[in-house]
């Protein structure tokens, strides 16, 4: 088991959600490292230097100004230095085909934003969970789908 | 052109670390898969150095013998799934047997160390197998239930979609769009 | 080919210059047998004459003798020897005269030699007058014998006359017959020409009077279509493919905006009023046009001498004229209204349209954005609940609970809504899908409740069809979800599924359908079921049949399948016979 925390990053425009989320980390009490973004371009600049650890997980708000979600997703798949990244859908949307969609284009998460502090901490608990499953189980990524 | 590759991960694995541990000199004897028993002392250099190389491929050397167990408990469930062993007897009474422990000091050993059951484990690992069938062999969710031993397609159906989220047909469907993607 | 006038004309023709050479020969004919018979007459008059010359020379000859006879003077030998003489040409004249072989030669033979004879009888006479001075008996032997041979030469002539009259009587009579039957010949060729001559006036007055009515046509026709161009904002125009030469209608020049005729129509003068954009394309089209002969529809514009832009279409088509000579005729309209109004409707499309996308947006983000700020709300009271419950007294938790419902029921609200507004018709999303597999991933996604309520699902096999596959499923998920939701207590529900092609004139709903078949898809369970009054009313968005706490729901749900059976053109149906059973039945179109 690996014993250094978890590298997790988030790119959402909304203050609340940002503030849930790393709220809920550290209630969660999960050993980890929660770096935040307003935006996708701001997420992208941070990613491309190379000075900075890249995260394992990282969580795309689809709605976001300058760079959506999906913009940063494509981006970020068809860049073979992010490829070991893990990539969590983290939207309001509930269109199958916007969910579908984004899988297709490589997301390995999908989590519809929860109505409730403590579902959205059993979400994502759960996902750090399977995450770390497949970290450590050498689960082959390519069938890593996970929607919540 | 494309090629299928199947990969037997225990030869794999047993192969690159005879490469390695030779390549350290280091004088072994495999005593299990994932367990080797050093024939000599190995200074703490040697040792230091043959970890770095071997973390490299993704492999550790597990120290709490609490994790030794959770590995071998671990090794057993894949080997089970994976190569599809007929098990006659509970998973419980086979794991207890394998390991020669009882079943809930293995199950409480594991929650600790995983913070996820052992129940749990062998959902995943077969989930895991009905992605790589669903995908690779192509087979229908019918032929996999029967193979895996499910008492029904809906039980499997349901199993699948409550681990990932997604149902079978959905997960079957982004796969091979993601490969038609790739393809063009 | 018919008779054309031209060939009447030819054929008239040539009957006419045949009666006109029949007319000449005949004529011919009848003249010369007339000459011929006047000529007969002519020398039997002669023949006559000189025979009458014959009987008085010898007269005269035999006078003289006998004066010589008596007086023995040679004085009255004078008229002997001029009679002789005289005689000998009058015969000679007679040889000439008669025709050879026939009778009367033979006569003439015979007084010829009666003559002689006459002759040789003087000679003998005038031996003996030469010895005695009277009357001998042989003179008078000799002057009887004389007697008698002048008499047989009276016969000889009365027998030529008589024959050369007879002769002359046969011809007058033959001449005579021939003569009776000119007048009436020539009468009848007369009448006959002028028949032909009627005949052809009538004929040439006729073809005048259709010319003339044709042409009357004709100018009619030219001034309707003149008018039509007028209308229809066209012109005509030809071009004969040989000469290489134009017409242009008046009109045509009006839509180049100039003054009819007011410049020699060629290709290049035209080309000189297209637009410059538009001259690369034509040229080939016209290109196309020379080699090919033949114009199909084209379309470019032109600029008038003062500025305005025209847009136009022209076509063409090859025919042949009476002389095989090779004409394009083609038609060049003015489009511009054609094109303007176009125009407008794509506008006015584009705006409908823009209008339809606002509108589903305006609902998608009035929807989605307020699932932003409920889903704070809930996060927040969902934080105050786990935090400071005990801190809250017993009526600030009742009313946290009330806050909780209620906006858990706006989420229920507002999620349907969001999907609803998401079911929208996209031409690009449809695709040949296999239903059998929607039905199966939409039995996927309802595992839970099928297992919960130990449902029986059975289906048969579905076809493949084009469909939107994400609302097909969706549309299954609801509907069985529907039939899952409203089963009766205790009873674990039982839904069949079935399929068959059916034809739209035998269905009463799809009666005034042009599409021919349809797939049918029927959905029936065996839960609470409904009044079928409520048919029509439960595909109504909001429209609930139960109680919000009996059952809950927001009356979304089969608004959305019919709106997604709208969006495949289909119908959507329900039956229901209440604590027996629903059915839904699906028409969709099945384009073979």
């Amino acid at each position: 088991m690996n014993s250094d925390y978890i590298n997790i990053a988030l790119a959402d425009d909304d203050e609340d959600d940002r503030l849930f989320f790393t709220d809920a980390f550290e209630e969660l009490k999960i050993k980890s490292k929660v770096s935040t973004f307003e935006d996708g371009i701001e997420l992208m600049e941070f990613l491309e230097n190379s000075n900075n650890t890249h995260p394992d997980l990282l969580f795309l708000d689809l709605n976001m100004p300058k760079k959506s979600g999906l913009e940063c997703l494509v981006e970020i798949k068809t860049n073979d230095r992010f490829k070991n990244m893990v990539i969590a859908i983290y939207s309001t949307s509930s269109s199958e085909m916007d969910i579908e969609n984004t899988f297709v284009q490589g997301a390995n998460i999908y989590i519809k934003k929860p109505n409730n502090f403590e579902t959205l901490k059993k979400v994502l608990s759960e996902v750090v969970t399977t995450n770390w499953q497949y970290h450590t189980n050498g689960l082959n990524k390519e069938n890593f789908l996970l929607r919540l | 052109m494309k090629l299928l590759l199947k990969f037997d991960f225990t030869n794999v694995c047993n192969r690159l670390l005879e490469e390695k541990l030779k390549a350290h000199h280091v004088n072994y004897r495999q005593t299990a898969f994932g367990e080797i028993t050093l024939l000599e002392t190995v200074s703490e250099e040697q040792m230091k150095a043959f970890q770095n190389d071997i973390n490299f491929y993704g492999i550790e050397i597990l120290e709490d013998p609490k994790n030794i167990v959770v590995q071998k408990i671990k090794d057993v469930i894949v080997d089970m799934v994976f190569n599809e062993k007929d098990v006659n007897v509970k998973t419980s009474v086979y794991l207890a047997e394998q390991l020669d422990q009882s079943y809930s000091y293995l199950s409480n050993l594991f929650s600790e160390v995983t913070y996820t059951s052992i129940e749990n484990f062998i959902i995943i690992q077969k989930i895991e197998y009905t992605k790589l069938l669903l995908t690779k062999e192509e087979l229908s969710l019918t032929e996999i239930a029967y193979k895996l031993n499910y008492s029904s397609v809906a039980h499997l159906s349901k199993q699948f979609k409550n681990t990932t989220g997604i149902t079978p047909s959905a997960f079957q469907r982004i796969i091979s769009k993601r490969k038609e993607n790739k393809e063009n | 080919m018919n008779l054309t006038p031209n060939n009447y004309l030819k054929a008239a023709f040539g009957i006419g210059l045949f009666i006109i050479l029949c007319i000449g020969g005949f004529t011919y004919k009848h003249i010369q047998s007339l000459s011929e018979s006047s000529k007969t007459v002519k020398s039997t008059y002669s023949v006559s004459s000189e025979l009458a010359k014959i009987l008085s020379n010898l007269k005269q000859a035999e006078s003289g003798h006998r004066g010589f006879l008596l007086t023995s003077d040679s004085i009255f030998l004078d008229p002997y020897f001029s009679g002789v003489t005289q005689l000998k040409e009058n015969l000679g004249r007679l040889d000439t005269l008669v025709p050879e072989n026939t009778d009367q030669r033979k006569n003439l033979k015979k007084l010829k030699s009666d003559i002689e004879k006459r002759f040789s009888i003087f000679k003998r006479s005038f031996g003996l007058v030469d010895d005695k001075l009277i009357l001998s008996e042989d003179l008078l032997y000799v002057l009887h014998e004389g007697k008698m041979s002048m008499d047989q030469i009276r016969k000889d002539l009365v027998n030529m006359q008589d024959l050369e009259s007879r002769l002359m009587a046969e011809s007058q009579v033959k001449n005579e017959k021939a003569m009776d039957l000119t007048p009436l010949m020539f009468f009848g060729i007369l009448i006959l020409t002028l028949i032909l001559l009627l005949l052809a006036y009538a004929k040439m007055n006729k073809d005048l009077m259709e010319l003339k009515d044709t042409n009357d046509d004709l100018v009619v026709f030219k001034k309707l279509t003149q008018q039509a161009e007028k209308i229809s904002h066209s012109g005509t125009w030809i071009w004969y493919v040989e000469e290489d030469e134009f017409y242009y209608s008046d009109n045509l020049f009006n839509l180049l905006g100039v003054e009819p005729n007011s410049f020699e129509p060629s290709l290049e003068k035209f080309i000189g009023f297209v637009h410059v954009d538009d001259r690369e394309g034509l040229g080939q089209q016209i290109n196309k046009m020379i080699k090919e002969e033949d114009l199909p529809l084209v379309t470019f514009r032109i600029v008038q001498p003062d500025g305005t832009i025209k847009h136009l279409k022209a076509f063409g088509k090859l025919i042949e004229n009476a002389f095989e000579e090779k004409q394009l005729i083609g038609v060049t309209v003015d489009a511009t209204e054609e094109y303007e109004n176009f125009k407008l409707i794509e506008q006015r499309n584009q705006e409908l349209e823009r209008n339809n996308k606002e509108l589903s947006a305006f609902n998608y983000v009035t929807s989605h954005d307020l699932q932003e700020p409920l889903r704070k709300i809930q996060t927040f009271i969902s934080r105050l609940e786990v935090k400071d419950k005990d801190n809250l007294s017993e009526a600030g938790n009742i009313c946290v609970e009330k806050i909780k419902s209620a906006s858990a029921r706006m989420r229920l609200l507002i999620d349907d809504l969001l999907q609803y507004s998401r079911t929208n018709k996209t031409e690009s999303d449809f695709s040949e899908t296999n239903m059998n597999m929607l039905l199966e991933s939409a039995k996927q996604e309802l595992i839970d409740s099928i297992e919960e309520k130990e449902a029986v699902i059975t289906s048969q096999n579905l076809p493949t069809m084009d469909v939107i596959s994400f609302q097909i499923q969706q549309l299954f998920i609801n509907i069985i979800g529907n039939s899952l939701k409203y089963s009766r207590e205790g009873v674990p529900p039982k839904i069949d599924i079935k399929h068959e092609e059916v034809i739209s004139s035998e269905v009463e709903e799809l009666k005034d359908s042009f599409i021919k078949h349809y797939h049918k898809i029927s959905i029936k369970d065996n839960g609470i079921g409904f009044e079928q009054t409520y048919a029509k009313k439960i595909f109504v968005l909001f429209n609930r049949l139960h109680g919000k706490t009996e059952y809950s729901g927001t009356g979304i749900g089969l608004a959305i399948c019919k709106k997604i059976v709208d969006n495949h053109n289909g119908v959507i149906l329900a039956e229901g016979i209440p604590n027996v059973g629903a059915k839904f039945i699906i028409y969709l179109p099945y384009l073979k």
